[in-house]
């Protein structure tokens, strides 16, 4: 789930909307998951094959790796169902997405607008000082747990 | 949203106190020749950890989180000690900015 800007070329016909699924970084992850799903399977196997040879503690785990196996295929599908739901443009929020969508839209000649930024910005005393306080805020909160923020 | 964050933190914090204790008393009585306790203890964390992935798979769907974020808060189950970090890391950066922006979001603990 990247960002879901690029959700207004889908449907301007630019490109298909699944074209993301090619894309590298998706196809990083399908072979992830494919691999991630055969292994699973071949350790329950191996549990399997432990558990016929007198292991009574593995016929646990011989149920539990195809288990897991099933939960990857069905979590993948939904990730890439939610995928295509945002980037045709529904909302965010994966569940009732299509109904608080459809509540959403205006009638034909209703719109948004963006707001036309003024030009005098620099001259803002105000905006500066909230600019300025914006940025101490940030700053501190880099500072104090910027740690945490590391793996992405 | 309440609920979801409810039921993964439950989880979360017991299947990684379960985890330790197979980890931390489990495992070294099993190297002593004890191997009942990492034998019970195991197959306990293995099914507590299908309840956990089910429940941080749903709080991960709520939140919107990318896909490197949803592996990292499911498999921290697997990993001693991981899941006390992760969920803190979670609050932090996700389940509290949701909870702000939710429309009646309760006060917000840290």
């Amino acid at each position: 789930m990247e960002t879901p800007g690029p959700a207004l070329q889908g449907t301007q016909g630019a490109a298909p909307v699944w074209r993301f699924l090619i894309t590298p970084r998706w196809i990083g992850w399908h072979v992830l998951m494919v691999l991630a799903f055969w292994g699973m399977l071949w350790l329950g196997d191996w549990q399997l094959h432990r558990a016929l040879s007198g292991n009574g503690l593995s016929w646990a785990y011989t149920f539990e790796w195809p288990l897991f196996a099933g939960f990857a295929v069905v979590f993948w599908a939904k990730t890439i169902r939610d995928e295509f739901r945002i980037r045709r443009g529904g909302g965010e929020v994966p569940e009732g997405a299509e109904a608080v969508s459809a509540a959403q839209s205006l009638p034909a000649g209703l719109g948004t607008a963006q707001v036309q930024q003024p030009a005098d910005d620099a001259d803002d005393a105000e905006l500066a000082k909230y600019n300025a306080y914006l940025a101490r805020l940030n700053d501190e909160v880099k500072g104090t747990h910027g740690k945490r923020y590391g793996f992405r | 949203m309440h609920a979801a964050v409810l039921r993964y933190r439950v989880m979360a914090y017991i299947t990684g106190v379960v985890l330790i204790v197979l980890c931390f008393v489990g495992i070294p009585l099993q190297i002593a020749g004890h191997p009942a306790v990492a034998n019970d203890v195991g197959v306990l964390h293995g099914i507590l950890y299908i309840i956990y992935l089910v429940c941080a798979w749903m709080l991960s769907r709520k939140l919107a989180l990318t896909n490197g974020q949803t592996v990292i808060l499911l498999l921290a189950g697997t990993v001693p000690v991981m899941t006390f970090i992760v969920e803190r890391w979670a609050t932090r950066r996700f389940i509290n900015p949701a909870l702000a922006a939710a429309p009646s979001a309760e006060p917000v603990s840290r």
